[in-house]
């Protein structure tokens, strides 16, 4: 499937962000950013407008939840998955409240992301 | 994770050397329960019969259950159970202990029923043991002494216990331990709302490249930014399906991010309880109070 969109990758994990990026190369995004806490991720979104973002919760400097609102403040088409491994009701509620396009839970499985983000090529 | 146990309390009693149960528990990866061992065990055929079976399985090209029904040994039924309880995991270790001669099935059954009595376990309670049942037997063994401990983390302990057996190590094997005051590095992550609860990992290098090697799922030689990473994030998941577990019981729970310090001094009201792994050891460190912790 031909991919033109861009993609960042927000966790205070170098390993999430890491396992992350080889499933993005391998769905090959046009450009893969990253960023380390919720401050970063808003900073990235003001000067890439990245298409999709893929949001931790639970992150120093700024959580998911806070981070998902400034992103939404900055440009409210931005599809943004939150990736957790607090999936309790509340939280996501939380994010779909604040616009999440989807939630997935950790342990990260990809086939979930590669379908998730193959959605979102078809919807164009 | 019964074998696990149980193979600690055989060597605890002298019955079979350290040496012994870590070739036993290594071979168990290896095979496959027989048919007879299970029957015996559950009272179905006498070791006599099984040889028997044995022996004419050498002869014709036919399953073990099928010739003990021809012998009139077993029913269909029983063989369907049987192979229904093919895979519990301490039947490995059973069979193992035996093929290897360190016990006869007799000596294995009689020390079976010695642990039973040991830990006044009901059969309903054994069975569920012996099934794998993680809570059951953090309840009646790994927190039988402490009601108190029971209440607040045994929850948590079962949870940790499984998920070391679902991401890291199949024959992870968890004990109330020692308290610790120092450590190479701990984990730690906080746990706020009505219950909370500090929660920690002090591990050395060696259990720390292991865990962060199995986790992450790459060889990780030397404690870098990613083993460390990995080890973090192993007690941020854990954390955080303990979390979700909560809440469905009704109980919302939030976490701080964790944090991770080298060559740290923990002191408090700490539950430390050690958690063996096929590559060394770490503790966990559970605490009910946490304002009273104190990490320098």
């Amino acid at each position: 499937m031909e991919n033109h969109l861009t993609v960042l990758i927000c966790d205070d994990s170098l390993l999430i962000r890491k396992k992350l990026r080889e499933t993005m190369e391998k769905l090959k995004f046009k450009e893969i950013y990253e960023a380390e806490n919720g401050v970063a991720a808003i900073e990235q979104v003001k000067q890439h407008n990245p298409d999709i973002v893929f949001l931790d919760i639970v992150m120093p400097d700024k959580d998911g939840i806070e981070a998902l609102k400034g992103i939404k403040e900055v440009n409210p088409d931005i599809k943004v998955i939150m990736v957790s491994s607090v999936g309790t009701s509340n939280k996501l509620k939380e994010a779909l409240e604040n616009g999440a396009h989807d939630f997935v839970q950790k342990p990260i499985n990809f086939e979930t992301i590669t379908k998730i983000v193959e959605n979102i090529l078809k919807e164009g | 994770m019964f074998s696990q146990y149980f193979g600690h309390y055989l060597l605890n009693r002298g019955l079979i050397t350290n040496t012994q149960l870590q070739d036993a528990l290594e071979y168990q990866e290896t095979v496959h329960v027989k048919f007879g061992v299970i029957a015996v065990d559950k009272g179905f055929m006498t070791s006599a019969q099984v040889d028997e079976v044995h022996e004419k399985q050498k002869q014709m090209d036919k399953r073990f259950g099928e010739i003990a029904v021809e012998l009139g040994y077993l029913t269909e039924n029983q063989v369907e159970e049987l192979i229904s309880h093919q895979k519990q995991g301490y039947l490995y270790l059973a069979q193992a202990l035996v093929d290897r001669g360190y016990m006869t099935m007799d000596q294995f059954s009689s020390a079976l029923n010695d642990y039973k009595k040991e830990y006044s376990l009901s059969d309903s309670e054994f069975e569920a043991i012996r099934s794998g049942s993680i809570e059951t037997l953090v309840e009646h063994i790994l927190t039988a002494d402490n009601e108190e401990i029971r209440e607040k983390l045994g929850n948590y302990i079962s949870l940790f216990a499984k998920n070391m057996i679902r991401f890291i190590d199949r024959q992870a094997l968890l004990e109330i331990g020692d308290k610790v005051n120092e450590t190479k590095w701990l984990v730690s992550q906080q746990i706020e709302g009505a219950s909370p609860l500090f929660t920690a990992l002090a591990i050395d290098d060696e259990a720390l490249l292991y865990v962060a090697s199995k986790y992450a799922e790459e060889e990780i030689a030397e404690v870098d930014e990613l083993a460390k990473d990995a080890i973090s994030e192993f007690l941020n998941l854990h954390n955080g399906i303990y979390l979700v577990n909560m809440s469905n019981w009704g109980t919302e729970l939030t976490m701080n991010p964790q944090h991770l310090k080298e060559n740290a001094k923990v002191t408090g009201d700490i539950l430390p309880i050690t958690v063996k792994t096929q590559n060394g050891s770490f503790q966990l460190l559970l605490s009910a109070n946490p304002a009273m912790v104190k990490v320098e």
